[in-house]
Parts: C-alpha cells; structure tokens; sequence
C-alpha cells in the first residue's frame, strides 16, 4: 500500500479506491494482507495514510489543495491542520485497541426497540467485553436526549438519525458537531390507527386527522409526510401533526386526542395489544430498509477519547450483528423486556421482534423483516434526510447535502469497525433508494428536493 | 365514654363506611365482562390471535384491560412495599429508593427556600419601604408554573438533578417569603413598645421578640411552601426522569401499567400527608393563645 | 443619679421630673391635642392624672416613656431631657403587653435581663420571684398568660414593671379593664407595694377614688382640643390611709366633690387653651371648716390655699 505525500503541491493525491475500502485504487479487487507495505512499517503507513484522508477531507478540490500548499508550504501546512484536526484520535481509530481513555460511561435511551442492540449490549455483556462500564439511563424524551448530549451529561446516545445532523447544524438547538457512528435499526416503525378509522383506510381521505410523531426531526416525521403528500394531502395544511412522546402516543388513541401516529415500536403492537388501534402500514412497505434510530456521540468525544469510541462502536457493532440473525430474537425480546429497559409484556416485544404478529384486524401477520438492524450508516441515507428537511422548510437556502452527509454520518469508520470484528462490508458510499415507488439518486439531491408537488411554499 | 371520645368514634366510623363505599364501587366498576368467556366457537387461528393478544380464551376471567381490579392493585401494592429497596440499575429502583431521591430533593429545595425567605420576609416585614419597592416583583413572579420555570432552569443550569431543586426552590419560596413578611409586619404594637421601654438591643428583638410573635404565620407558610413543593417535585421529575417518585409514576405509566402508576399517586398523597402532619405539629408548637 | 442642676436641693428633689410647655398635634397644622402643659412630680411621688377621654393623657404619658415625642416643650428627668424610652422609667401598659409565648416567670426574666443583661440565671431568678411574691401570683409563676385571669395579667405586668426597679414608674389606666372586686384589691397591693418601696408614680386614671386613694396630688386635664392641666389638686388626707376606712375621713368627700365637680362641670370650661399656663394647686381636702387643721398640716411648696367661702 503506498500512498502519495498528500503535502506534495505537485503530485496528485490519489488516496484510495472509489469503493471506499482501505487500500487504493491499484489495490481494489485484491485482499490487502494485515500490514502489508510497500515499503513503509505497517504503523507509519497506518498514520500516512490517515493524514493523506484528512487532507483530502479538507481539500477535496485537486487545485484548492495545490494552490493552498503553494501559497503557504508543506510545512505550515502540515502543523496548521495537525492542531485543527484529530490526528491522533484518528490514528487510535484506525489502530487494533488502544488503552481506553473513558471506561465508565453514560449512555443515554429512550426505551423504544430501535434502541435494541445499544440496549442488549448490556445485559448480555458486550460493553464490558469491551472493558467497558456503561450505565444505560432511560430518559425521558428526545428534546431530554439532546439537551443532555449538549450539556455533556451524556458520553454518547441513542438518536434519532436526523437528531445529529440537525444539531451539528444548529436546527432547533444551539449548534454543537453531532456524529452518527451506527444506525441502530432499519425499517421497525409503522402507521397505527385508532379502531374507528377500520373502515378510512384510503389516505387521501384522511384530510383533517390529528397524527402524532415522536420528534420534528425523525425519519417518522419524514415519512409520515411523504407518505400523506404522495396521497395527495399536505401535511403542514391539511393534517395536524402533534410531537407526543411514544407511550403517551397510546393512551392519545385511547382518549381519541389523536387519529393515527407513525411511531416507534412497542408502541404500535401495544396499541394492537390493548385493542385500540391497529396496524395500517408498516414503515417498511413505505421504504424497505429506511434508517430510523442511529448511535451516536459529540465530535468533541470522539476527539477526546478515540479508543474509548471504538471500544463503544466494536460493543454495538457486535450486538447489531447479533440482533440481525432471526434465530437469536425471541432471546432478544426476552432479555430487553424487564422494567430496567423497555418494560413492556414480553409478548409485544416478541411480535415486534419475530415479525409474526397480530395486526389489530383479526389476522396474524408474518413479516420476518418487520425490524431490522443494519447498522452501516450510508451517507445517502443522510442526504434522503437532508432533502426532506429542505422540501419542508427546516433548512433554508443551499444545502451542501454531500459536505454535511459526510461529516456526520461516519461510514468510513463503522465500516472500519466491522472490518477489524471479522464481518462483511459493503462496498460504496452512496446508493439509490426507492420510496413509495419513486428513486432516489443521491448524486441528484437538490433536483430530488424541489421535484415534489407538495412541499413547504 | 367522653363525649370527645364519643364524637371521635363517630367520626372515624364515618371515614371507614366511606373508605369501604369507594372500595366497592372500584370492584364493581372493573369486574371483568361476561363475555370474555364465550370462547368454545373459536378457530385455532383465532385463538393465537387471541392469545397474542395477551388472552386466554380459556381462562375464565378476561385480560385486565383499562383501570386495574383491586384484586391486582392489591398485589401490585404487596409486591412494591415487600422489596422497597431494589436496586437493577439506573432505570429500575425500588420505591423506598426512589422516595428518598424525592424527599432529598424536596429537602434541599425546601430548605434553601427558607434559608432565603424568612430573612427577607423579614427585612420586607419590618420596612414598609422595602416592602413597597419589592411587591410587584414578588406579585410578578409567583404565579409563574414550576412546569414554566423547569426549560429555563434546564437551559440555564443544564443539570437535571440541580434543576429540580431550583425549580421546588422558586416555587416554595412565596408563601415563606409573603407570610414571614405578614406575620413580622404585624407584630402588636404592644410587644414592640415593652421591648422599646426595657431599652432591647434590634438583634434580640428581633429574635425573642418578633420571631416568637410571627412564629404560627411563618410555620403557616412553611407548611403551604411544604405542600407546593412535594407537589412540584412529582411534576419535576415526570419531566427529566432519572430517579425519584415523579419518576417512578413515568416509568410505570410508560409501561401504562396503571395499577403501578395508582400505587405510586396513592404514596404520593400518603406522603404528603406525612409532611404535612409535621408541619402541623410543629405550627401547634410555637402558637400561642393571644 | 444625681446631676448638678444648680437648683437649691429642696427645688431639685421636687423637679425629679420636670415637665415644661408639652404640646402636641398628630397632623401639621392641625390644632394640637393639649398645649402648655407644664407639672413637676418630686422623688418618691404618686401623681395622678384625670380628665376625659381626647384629652391626650395617654399621649402625654407617652411623651413620659419615650415612646412618643412631642411637637412643643420638653420633659426632664433629673435634669436630663427625656429623647426616647428608657429602664430608667418602666411602663405598665393599659392591655397588660405580656408576651403570651412566655411563661409568667419568662415574662419578668424578659425585662429583668434587659435591665442586667450580665446576670446569672439564679440572680435573676431570684429577682423574679421576689417581685412575683411582691404581687402575690407565686403559685402561677410557671403559667402562660392565657391561663391567668385578667386581673392576675395586670399584677404580672405590674411585677415586670417594678422588677427593674426603674426610678420612674408610668402606669396607663392599669385597672381600668377590671372588675371592681379585683380592682380594688390591686389597689391595695399597689399602695403597699409603692409605699414598701418609695417608687414614683405617674398614673392615668378615669376613677376618682382610686385617685384619691393612692396619689399624693391629683393632675385635673381639661377637654380637648388644646387642653391643658387646669389644676392640681392636693391629697391632703393622712398618708397611711385604708381602702376600707377611706370614705370615713371627712377629707374625703370635699376631695371627691371637687374632683366630680370639675369633670362634670368645668373640665370644659378650660380648654381650647384656657387653661393656665401654671396649675394652681388646690386642697380642697381642707376645707374652711377646718382651717384650724389646715394650719396643722405641712404644706407641700408652692401651695395656694383656696378659702372656700360658704
């Protein structure tokens, strides 16, 4: 593996293949042997090849990358972003295992089954497998988990996987660089209705319904819409959506405050348990493999305790790993259920889990993929979310969707992080998605933006 | 038999006829239906459905659905006053645990109130200046909801556990501050002119005098302050979670196991009481018959 | 103590508290209660003073205390001009004032630790329970005041008063809440009291036999508004007297008719400033009848016989 001084104004810096795998583009197709070089020992051609990504971050523009290093020199250059940048927290990341900065940590949830493998990774051991003491704190609601991630409260959290990308740019917070390091789980929510709405299933005659979501920024927030405006119903103008914490989301349908929600589960199967409401949609039949809830901790975290964070990523990553296998679920549902987590009847949990279940209809549904838990978070997911935040007027003007997807959704390093556990990445960066029957082509992101009918004026 | 004694018995009988009415309405209003036992017509299919479902078409008695019967929220009390002290972890404690979080936090709320209120309401009582010049803050700000003050406090301090307490502090510290102010101001004119004529220096006055004769309205307000503040420190902790009774009563109700969340409202009220009788006790220590 | 006053000693043991030209007025410019009014009260004196109510007595005794400051004049004690109040000169006030939190014994402790604020506990306890021996109330010294009845609050407010041995006592209208029974044995304890321990008195009082049975001279106020003493009349009668034996001294009634007379009559006659600047001093106790007596009697200085012609 050799790589080209990435402080050298006249050489291109070609870093490596466009896969996104760690070797470089000569390289691609083969298997790199561990530590093998062209010349260089293993650890120094680790910390080139590091810096070389850093500069390439910075620069990404061959010519800016020139011009800067002609204009003020190597060696300037060099000292100027190695005091900006974490160098050496980046170095840690890229190592086997360093010693761990931070061993007792604060990880905060919301006890809903998206957050399953950041939860099961404690009763079933993998944080202190890792040498790791987390306290997993059941908090209270999404606004809670953010303040607590800002003031520090908090080592690193459960997300919603738009929360990072809306603090890291200053949406309804005081802006402070969040980074999603996995996703938690794919697909897992669903349209639940109130019993009397049996009959109303068409949603382009759902025009004055109250619908509930757990957060402004969420994927259910961003589907709900989507999915209401492919009916032809605007969101902002004909439906009232309220943010209702999830268990409060039941006992709404109960009181009939509320019509319908797009919400996490157990709240969906626990509507249908306690025989108000019943299943419409699941969220996958709207986009089969969507994000919903990410893993994810502070820029300054990760810069501070790099070893501790990957000791973090390896314990989720094993867990996500664990959760995707269907044999180990009914396990799973078991171990999450006691009133220290979730705290819900087991059987719920089991329906939610298994995929079989019973759909407040009178039938039993079996939908094995009904939750997943992928945890590589793509960076075309990011953007989806990017665009949906302009079509509804939460972000305004240009957005440098590719810039911010990049920065906060750290794929290289999840898939770093699964290759040094022994499993498969996925090759690429970016990949299209089909939502409601309607691709999604990342590279085109502002034309994907502004082509809805319906969207904020 | 006394007649006191007489009129005591009477009316404890009343409270325990009433106490027995309420017990059996609650029974009979969550007896379970008659029809949840029809179940022999049932298809295999639907009776999976069923079970699903969390019920047992061949159980005699239906699924405990909406308000709990008192059979289950007796065990439900049994089973949390027999292990009060458990501890799995952060998110799941005892009530005995989280009772001594809340009565912590009331404690320190409460106590800095006080250090803060009697002071002041007593310069505010014995200077009509002061008095004036400070009302309309104070008028200002007391009617403001500890539900108001707690995304301020929250924001401002960023500590859930200190925010809590600041927010029980500014709530229970009106009806000290107001009532030491009332009961200075209006300390009979009479002890003052003795403590004028027998030449008393301020700072015994102040303390042999005065405190004695404010003594029943200050407690009368510490005894209010008490009231507002175990009441604040529920709503408090429903909203930031952690530990603490407030927070046991989310917890439960996120799981909308409503006999656990009754419990837990019922040692809220029977807790409350308890402070309240010591403040009461403590008014009929320092009142005097005039 | 005695301060250099340059008066000769016969004129400084009568000006012990000298007051002179005292008026005042609750409202600027508004006519004043009482104006001019000028006495003198010697060591070990009992005075009364009487009059109708809005005749501002109660302010002047007041004034007296330091409790309240006049607009015109000024009060000397011993030569010392009187600015505020003082254990020099105790109060017995009209309500009796005690501190319903303190025992009886708290009560006097109270005062008597101000008074000595370096006592031990058993100076002071003994203090205490001597002046509560003095007023009788010994076996209600560990009570409340709510467990005693009115007439026993009076005497503890009494004991307080006498218990810091002040040099002045200034007694507002103490029985006036009373029922005559115990009114008049208070009386009679007072008198012993006061003759036990030669303690100077100043005392309002609406009933002209109580005045007449304890004070030396007896101060006659005249209406309001702008009133003033209008006389001063002399207790002529023997110093040991009796409650019960009293009304047999034929003094007695002369004093009293006078008295009676005054407040029916006359006290109206003298306000709205008209009343002398200077008091006469009557003694209408010594009639023309008896002018044989009269000549056996000490006048007291500055006495002006009255001839009363029938």
């Amino acid at each position: 593996m050799s790589t080209h001084d990435p402080y050298d104004a006249d050489r291109p810096l070609r870093l490596s293949c466009a896969c996104g795998g760690a070797h470089d583009a000569a390289d691609h197709g083969r298997e790199p042997a561990a530590g093998a070089t062209g010349g260089a020992s293993g650890a120094s051609a680790m910390a080139e090849r590091v810096e070389a990504t850093l500069v390439r971050a910075l620069l990404p523009n061959e010519r800016l990358r020139r011009r800067f290093l002609q204009a003020v020199g190597a060696q300037t250059a060099r000292a100027a972003i190695a005091s900006l940048l974490p160098i050496g927290a980046l170095e840690a990341m890229a190592q086997e295992k360093g010693p761990l900065e931070k061993k007792e940590l604060k990880v905060g949830f919301i006890a809903i089954t998206c957050a399953t493998p950041l939860i099961m990774a404690g009763p079933l051991g993998f944080y202190r497998q890792q040498g790791l003491d987390v306290a997993l704190i059941k908090t209270a609601g999404w606004a809670l988990i953010r303040d607590k991630m800002l003031n520090k409260e908090y080592d690193a959290t459960h997300f919603l996987s738009p929360m990072p990308l809306a603090i890291s740019m200053g949406l309804g917070s005081v802006a402070q660089p969040m980074r999603v390091a996995t996703i938690q789980n794919i697909n897992g929510q669903a349209i639940t209705l109130a019993n009397k709405h049996k009959e109303n299933r068409d949603p382009r005659n759902w025009k004055g319904f109250k619908f509930a979501i757990p957060f402004e920024y969420s994927m259910h927030n961003f589907l709900l819409r989507y999915y209401l405006a492919e009916a032809g119903i605007n969101p902002d103008t004909d439906v009232q959506l309220r943010v209702v914490p999830p268990p409060e989301m039941v006992a709404n349908l109960r009181a009939g405050n509320i019509d319908g929600f797009l919400g996490p589960d157990p709240f969906n199967q626990r509507a249908v348990y306690d025989e108000v409401g019943f299943i419409h949609l699941l969220s996958k039949d709207i986009w089969d493999g969507h994000p919903c809830c990410a893993f994810g901790t502070s820029e300054a975290f990760i810069q501070q305790n790099p070893n501790t964070f990957a000791a973090l990523y390896r314990a989720v990553l094993t867990a996500s790993d664990m959760a995707r296998d269907p044999k180990n679920r009914e396990l799973i549902a078991k171990v999450i259920a006691p009133a220290a987590y979730l705290n819900q009847p087991e059987t719920v949990l089991t329906q939610v889990l298994t995929g079989k279940y019973a759909d407040g209809l009178g039938n039993i549904k079996n939908v094995p993929d009904r939750a997943g838990f992928d945890p590589v978070p793509w960076q075309s997911m990011a953007v989806w979310m990017l665009t949906q935040m302009k079509r509804w007027g939460y972000i305004k003007g240009d957005v440098d969707y590719k810039g911010i997807a990049e920065q906060v959704f750290l794929l290289t390093d999840a898939k770093k992080q699964m290759k040094a556990l022994g499993g498969k990445t996925p090759d690429g960066a970016y990949r299209n998605y089909t939502v409601l029957g309607k691709t999604f082509d990342p590279t085109k992101a502002a034309e994907y933006a502004a082509s809805f009918a319906i969207r904020k004026a | 038999m006394t007649p006191i004694l007489r009129a005591r018995l009477q009316s404890s009988l009343l409270s325990a006829a009433v106490l027995v009415l309420l017990l059996v309405i609650w029974h009979v209003a969550t007896l379970p239906t008659a029809a949840a036992r029809v179940a022999t017509s049932l298809t295999p299919e639907q009776v999976e459905y069923q079970k699903l479902l969390g019920k047992d078409p061949a159980a005699a008695t239906a699924k405990a659905a909406g308000f709990p019967t008192l059979a289950l929220m007796g065990e439900t009390v049994v089973r949390n006053l027999a292990h009060p002290f458990y501890d799995n972890g952060p998110n799941d404690k005892g009530i005995g645990i989280q009772l001594g979080w809340s009565l912590l936090r009331v404690g320190l709320g409460f106590g800095l109130a006080a250090i803060v209120a009697i002071p002041f309401g007593f310069l505010i009582g014995m200077s009509p200046l002061i008095y004036r010049a400070l009302d309309p803050f104070i008028q200002l700000l007391k009617p403001i909801s500890p539900l108001a003050w707690m995304p301020i406090a929250l924001y401002t301090i960023k500590d859930s556990s200190i925010s809590g307490i600041f927010v029980i502090f500014i709530c229970s510290v009106w009806p000290m501050l107001i009532n030491t102010a009332f009961g200075v101001s209006n300390v009979r004119r009479e002890w003052l002119n003795v403590a004028r004529t027998l030449e008393v220096t301020p700072l015994r006055k102040a303390f042999q005098v005065i405190l004695p004769a404010a003594a029943p309205t200050i407690l009368t307000g510490m005894r209010i302050s008490m009231g507002i503040a175990w009441l604040v420190i529920v709503a408090a902790e429903m909203l930031v979670g952690g530990t603490g009774i407030g927070y046991f009563v989310w917890n439960e109700w996120n799981n909308l196991a409503l006999s656990s969340v009754i419990f837990a409202i019922l040692v809220i009220g029977v807790v409350g009481m308890a402070l309240d009788l010591l403040f009461a006790w403590a008014q009929r220590a320092v009142s005097y018959v005039d | 103590m005695s301060i250099d006053t340059g008066l000769p000693d016969g004129a400084a043991k009568a000006d012990f508290l000298r007051v002179e030209g005292l008026g005042k007025s609750y409202a600027l410019g508004a006519e004043p209660v009482f104006e001019n009014v000028n006495f003198t009260i010697a060591r070990g004196e009992f005075v009364c003073i009487v009059g109708h109510s809005g005749c501002g007595k109660t302010t002047i005794l007041n004034v007296l205390a330091g409790l309240e400051q006049a607009n015109a004049g000024n009060v000397f004690m011993g030569g010392r001009e009187v600015a505020g109040p003082s254990l020099e000169r105790g109060v017995v006030f009209q309500g009796h004032a005690l501190m319903p939190w303190l025992t009886v014994r708290g009560n006097i402790a109270f005062a008597v630790r101000s008074k000595w604020p370096d006592a031990t506990e058993a100076e002071i306890d003994t203090q205490v329970e001597k002046y509560v021996a003095l007023v009788g109330l010994g076996a209600a010294i560990d009570k409340k005041p709510s467990a005693l009845s009115g007439g026993m609050k009076q005497r503890v407010g009494i004991a307080r008063a006498f218990a810091i041995e002040p040099k002045m006592l200034l007694l507002d209208e103490p029985f006036g809440a009373l029922d005559a029974l115990t009114r008049g044995t208070i009386q009679d304890e007072l008198l012993r009291i006061c003759a036990e321990t030669r303690q100077t008195v100043f005392m309002i009082t609406h009933d002209v036999d109580e005045a007449i049975l304890l004070a030396d001279k007896v101060l006659l106020m005249s209406n309001g508004p702008r009133a003033g003493v209008a006389e001063i009349v002399a207790n002529t009668m023997s110093r040991e007297r009796q409650r019960a034996t009293l009304h047999h001294d034929p003094q007695y009634y002369r004093i009293r008719n006078h008295m009676v007379d005054f407040l029916v009559a006359r006290s109206k006659d003298y306000s709205h400033g008209r009343s002398p600047a200077h008091a006469p001093v009557v003694s209408p106790g010594l009639d023309a009848d008896v002018a044989a007596d009269v000549a056996a009697a000490e006048p007291a200085p500055n006495v002006v016989r009255i001839k009363v012609r029938t």
